[in-house]
């Protein structure tokens, strides 16, 4: 304890300098987390669940909300199927069928059986009821309030379709969380799909381990129809349709090897600086009796307290930062949020950590390099 | 074993590798210091002095030759190993005081204790001591460069004795200060051998300083004259 005290005054020394360092390894931390949160986000979102019981009964061979095009009358048929628990059709409508931070979703479905549907989504403000009663009404997510700044009784209006909010829900299910939910026959109509028309069904089914045979089942059932189906695990839907916007995202995890690569080079930098510019006084502590590694500790320290200070920094305005705006990525009209998590708070920190520490290892050495009596001389 | 000698130097030799040049500003040399002797090494510039401390306060080791300080012969220690020793048995007084700027006098004082394992509270005792000792118990929050030349020497040498040491170095304590402050460094110098009981090895250019020492050798090329 009493050396990390020497360090941090050793850090204040040079003020500007070490803000500027702190500054750059919050910058390349900020981006760090920005990359992870997405990341992170996208992972929770497509990763395969072994206690997953919702599947995705989609158009065979379409991938875009706007064509993908089921009759409403599938449902009674697979609410018939073994294994089925409850079936939901619904519309889907957004602003921009390709890849957007800003995307406006509207699912129809109908306003009586939402609740049985989904009874883990809780409605936070305003009223369920108020949502069966108008034609018009819309119960939104939780994130999509707080990103547009909508209460209920407010109004508004995309793609042409007009709508009233009745109220702001919440659930477990991020998908929830991004999108306005509205009666199915009024979206139907508003958005000239017709009547009688959906994009999909959600099928919960009894139990996870009948999920694959459940699927099977319904794509057998419409194989000889006009509209032949293709039914997968919600999550395994989501991967699918939203490829691109995944290769997007698995992208810039590059982005993120590269900021880090570059706050490990600036506070190296940094730290062999500080270094060069204290060999005497190194040398004087050595007379003293500072072993060299107790002088490696203290530029050790040094570095760790830079990684902490910017990773802090860093991570912690990125995820102030996710959390304000509360950005939705949406592709083919399925949003992930991204959210700030824990885990993206902790990882970054200790990466921040790790960097100062691996920044600091040359120049520690490095700082007691040169034999006592020659610096000592000079 | 109390008259045998706490410094005792025996056919040392030190070299250095210059390029190609091999400089041996020590050859051959002996040298016996009594316990509680404060010895002063005049020489021309370049004539080892300094070589010569540091060899004593185990900053550097000799190529040739044997030395003991107290009952440790130094010359077997390993680098590591002079370090440690260092740390407890010398204090080490510089020409230019190298006191760290960024901490006050206190915390400079403090330094060779934060490698013990004394309480915060015991450091204070030995601090404060070590401030009244060199009279500047009124000067304990100054940084280095609110302070004079004489007072920051005076800073250093409470540095080099706060642990205790039984060895003091000092390479040119007064090269630096007027006359006055250059007399009130001697007299500390003078009263830590007497009254502490502190061998002193004193490098100097000034007679004048020599003077406040027990006893003067001359260095030249290498070999000791009195
Ligand atoms: N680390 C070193 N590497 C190479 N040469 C050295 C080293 N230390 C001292 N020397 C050489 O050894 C010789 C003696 O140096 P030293 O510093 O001991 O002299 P000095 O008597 O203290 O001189 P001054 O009065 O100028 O301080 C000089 O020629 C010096 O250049
Ligand atoms: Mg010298």
């Amino acid at each position: 304890m009493k050396f990390v005290s020497l360090a941090l005054k050793n850090l204040l020394r040079n003020r500007l300098r070490t803000l500027l360092t702190v500054f750059g390894v919050a910058a390349g931390m900020f981006l760090f987390a920005s990359v992870e949160t997405m990341q992170y986000s996208l992972s929770t979102a497509t990763r395969a669940r072994a206690d997953e019981t919702t599947l995705v009964v989609y158009r065979e061979n379409r991938f875009c909300p706007a064509t993908s095009r089921l009759p409403e009358h599938y449902g009674p048929v697979i609410k018939e199927i073994e294994g089925v628990r409850e079936v939901i059709p619904i519309q889907i409508a957004v602003n921009n069928c390709g890849a957007s931070l800003d995307v406006i979703t509207f699912r129809g479905v109908p306003a009586e059986t939402l609740q049985d549907y989904n009874p883990e989504l809780k409605t936070i403000e305003g009223s369920y009821a108020d949502f069966t009663k108008r034609s018009d009404a819309a119960l939104i997510g939780q994130h999509f309030a707080r990103k547009r700044g909508l209460n209920p009784g407010d109004s508004f209006e995309a793609v042409g379709i007009n709508v009233s909010v009745a109220g702001i829900i919440a659930s477990d299910s991020p998908q929830d969380n991004n999108v306005a939910y509205v009666h199915l026959d009024f979206l139907q109509q508003a958005s000239r799909v017709g009547l009688g028309v959906v994009t999909q069904f959600n099928v919960k089914v009894e139990s996870a381990d009948q999920l694959d045979a459940v699927a099977d089942q319904i794509d057998e059932t419409f194989r000889a129809d006009q509209q032949p189906t293709h039914t997968r695990p919600e999550n395994a839907f989501f991967a699918e349709t939203a490829k691109q916007m995944i290769e997007l995202i698995s992208f810039t995890r590059l982005l993120g090897i590269g900021a880090v690569a570059a706050v490990l080079g600036l506070v190296a930098n940094a730290l062999l600086l500080i270094v060069q510019g204290r060999t005497r006084e190194t040398a004087i502590f050595q007379t003293i009796g500072f072993s060299r590694y107790r002088i490696s500790q203290l530029v050790i320290s040094e570095g760790l307290l830079i990684g902490l200070f910017g990773g802090a920094l860093g991570v912690g305005s990125a995820l102030f930062f996710f959390h304000w705006n509360a950005f939705t990525l949406g592709n083919e009209g399925l949003t992930i949020a991204l959210s700030p998590s824990q885990a993206v708070l902790l990882k970054g920190i200790a990466i921040s950590l790790a960097l100062g520490l691996l920044a600091s290892l040359y120049p520690a050495w490095k700082a007691t390099s040169k034999p006592l009596t020659q610096v000592l001389n000079s | 074993m109390s008259d045998s000698p706490f410094i005792k130097i025996e056919q040392v030799s030190k070299s250095f590798q210059k390029g190609k040049a091999t400089i041996t500003p020590l050859e051959n040399l002996s040298l016996e210091v009594p316990r509680g002797e404060f010895l002063a090494l005049m020489g021309p510039s370049g004539s080892g002095k300094t070589t010569l401390l540091n060899l004593v306060a185990g900053i550097d080791s000799p190529t040739s030759g044997s030395l003991w300080v107290g009952e440790r012969e130094l010359t077997t220690l390993k680098r590591g190993q002079l370090t440690k020793w260092r740390a407890s048995h010398v204090g080490y007084i510089f020409q230019l005081y190298h006191l760290v700027p960024i901490l006050s006098a206190y915390e400079n004082i403090e330094l060779p204790l934060l490698l013990t394992s004394l309480s915060k509270r015991d450091r204070r005792t030995r601090i404060e001591a070590a401030l009244d000792l060199v009279g500047l118990s009124n000067r304990a929050t100054h940084r280095p460069t609110e302070l004079s030349g004489g007072q920051e020497q005076r800073v250093a040498i409470a540095r080099a004795i706060v642990h205790d040491p039984e060895l003091l170095v000092a390479d040119e304590p007064t090269g630096d200060l007027d006359r006055e402050s250059a007399d009130s460094i001697l007299q500390l110098l003078s009263r830590l051998s007497k009254e502490h009981g502190k061998t002193i090895v004193m490098v100097t250019h000034d007679p004048r300083a020599a003077e406040a020492a027990d006893r003067t050798l001359h260095l030249e090329k290498g070999k000791l004259t009195r």
